[in-house]
């Protein structure tokens, strides 16, 4: 990845004409209801700006290349792990939140530098054991204060943090390092939003039974079922993205998308009725905390990471 | 294992943006502002130890076992970093500044920047104020806190040590706080008001003797006297640093 390669990779310009489009698209359709029909579109709008100032950032962050791709997945999962322990109240616990921020870090170096033995960029194995390192440094932090009271707790906390977003999360960064990282990186993000989006619509229009009612009230059968469907088949209309996947393989991604998405975003809407709170953070207007935006890519990431590495390797 | 005995501490400003988040007092604790905090504030005491020779004397008066109030003159921005300075390191962020809400909240940078270095506490100067105080107290019930009041209100514009408001009066009477007077010297000269670059001239903290005024009923009439008595401590304190000045200068002179 590098400016000139994003320049010549056809995926890159695909998607950015694409996401152009969709934004102008996306604008006009905003402008059209509030304008054409007087609707109040405020909650529309919110997202929209929101995703004005999303979309020009990763892709400049993806454009410039694999070191400023990877320091921006980081820079989210940072923003994601505070946000979380603020929620947990894990922050009164400096130490430990640092520890976990110490390992989100950590994803970032195993996912920049070349691995010694192979120079292909990105140590993979470090990778892959980082929630091994990390457990042991949570512990060691205890044993080292001397304090066994309610250490558990925070040592739990803090680990759960770090392997739900620092490392599953982490997979979306490692992507980076891919031969085909365009093609990966683009479809994850535009195919985990697209289905994120078509779960809202289906759910508008075909909506009537409730899918986990305990979890998040607003999410219907209908609409789940008909996300899933249409993520299932997004891939085949972006073929051109993912070359060496037959259609077969294509379905499977797509169903990881799918399936995975819906799953991660009840995963944290279960942390946050436990919690209490209603959105992770503000740091989006109009889309809550930037857990809320990534919570899909959570399941999503490792899932495809790993079928990609299985079938094709990176 | 029971469900009940795991509770959630959420943070108590969640939801906020990072801006109000400052404007709260105290803040909830947050690992790039600490890590922040800790980074200036190193930076800044050795600054002062290089460009103003910086020197403190009677820092063993601070209370080491409970919350305390910091009464000093004013003169300066440098006044507060000069206080914080004396503090150990890690309770620069248990140690609240008292600013004057209307200047400090002015701007946004301002705010970051004063919040973030100086973990100061947001006061109203109006009658409002008295709200504040209580806000004050709570603080000083717990332990481990910090509270730096100049109860001048506002820079000295001339040098001298202006009158002391009652505020701080009402704030300390009748209760066993313990009030450490602290003079200031040279920050006038370093970095006046309204001047951006500070001088390299010496600047000296004396740290007196800590006081209560359990004994004051609390009334404007014994804010007074506290006041009163809490200016005529740090003049004490002025008198002693050019005692001291002069003592170790002479000593120099006969070595």
């Amino acid at each position: 990845m590098s400016p000139s390669a994003a320049l010549q990779s056809e995926i890159f310009r695909i998607f950015a004409f694409l996401t152009t489009g969709l934004l102008i698209v996306g604008g006009g359709v905003i402008a059209l209801i509030r304008f054409g029909f007087a609707k109040n579109v405020s909650h529309a709008w919110d997202s929209y700006r929101g995703w004005l100032v999303m979309v020009p950032i990763i892709s400049v962050s993806l454009f410039a290349g694999r070191e400023t791709a990877i320091c921006f997945f980081t820079l989210i999962s940072v923003a994601a792990f505070i946000e979380y322990s603020r929620a947990t109240g894990l922050h009164r616990d400096l130490t430990m939140t640092s520890a976990g921020l110490v390992g989100v870090i950590g994803i970032a170096v195993a996912a920049i530098v070349r691995d010694p033995q192979t120079g292909a960029p990105g140590v993979y194995g470090l990778f892959m054991a980082a929630p091994v390192f990390v457990s042991v440094m949570l512990v060691l932090i205890s044993v080292l204060r001397n304090r066994p009271d309610g250490q558990l707790k925070v040592v739990a906390l803090s680990l759960f943090g770090f392997v739900y977003i620092g490392w599953m999360f982490g997979h979306v960064v490692f992507l980076a390092n891919a031969r085909n990282a365009y093609g990966y990186l683009l479809y994850l993000l535009f195919a985990v939003e697209l289905n994120d989006i078509a779960a809202y619509t289906c759910g508008k229009l075909f909506g009537r039974r409730p899918l986990c009612t305990n979890v998040s009230p607003w999410k219907t059968r209908e609409g789940a079922i008909g996300a899933v469907v249409i993520s299932a088949l997004f891939p085949l209309a972006v073929r051109f993205a993912l070359p060496e996947f037959s259609a077969i393989e294509c379905v499977i991604v797509g169903l990881i998308v799918g399936v995975g998405g819906h799953l991660g975003d009840l995963a944290i809407s279960v942390i946050k009725r436990d919690v209490g709170v209603k959105d992770m953070g503000t740091l989006i207007p109009g889309h809550g905390g930037v857990l809320d935006r990534i919570d899909s890519l959570l399941y999503t990431a490792p899932l495809f990471f790993h079928f990609t590495r299985y079938a094709h390797g990176l | 294992m029971n469900n009940d005995n795991w509770h959630y501490d959420t943070a108590t400003d969640f939801g906020l943006s990072f801006l109000d988040r400052l404007r709260r007092c105290p803040r909830e604790p947050d690992p790039f502002v600490y890590a922040a905090r800790t980074v200036s504030a190193i930076a800044i005491r050795a600054a002062m130890r290089i460009y103003n020779r910086f020197e403190i004397v009677g820092r063993d008066n601070l209370p080491g076992d409970r919350s305390f109030v910091m009464v000093s003159n004013h003169a300066s921005h440098m006044d507060t970093v000069a206080l914080l300075a004396a503090l150990r390191l890690r309770c620069v962020h248990s140690a609240y500044p008292l600013a004057a809400r209307d200047y400090f909240d002015a701007n946004r940078l301002r705010l970051a920047l004063t919040a973030i270095i100086a973990n100061v506490m947001l006061f109203d100067r109006d009658a409002s104020g008295r709200q504040g105080l209580n806000h004050c107290k709570e603080l000083l019930e717990k332990p481990g806190n910090v509270l730096i009041v100049f109860p001048e209100g506002t820079r000295t514009l001339d040098g001298q040590v202006g009158m002391f408001r009652r505020g701080i009066g009402l704030l300390v009477a009748g209760t066993s706080y313990p009030v450490v007077p602290c003079y200031l010297k040279g920050t006038f000269h370093a970095l006046p008001k309204k001047s951006l670059i500070p001088r390299p001239s010496r600047v000296g903290l004396v740290i007196g003797k800590p006081r209560s005024f359990e004994q004051i009923e609390q009334s404007d009439s014994g804010a007074v006297q506290i006041s009163n008595e809490l200016h005529d401590a740090v003049l004490a304190l002025s008198s002693e640093t050019r005692r001291q000045t002069s003592r170790s200068l002479s000593k120099e002179a006969y070595q």
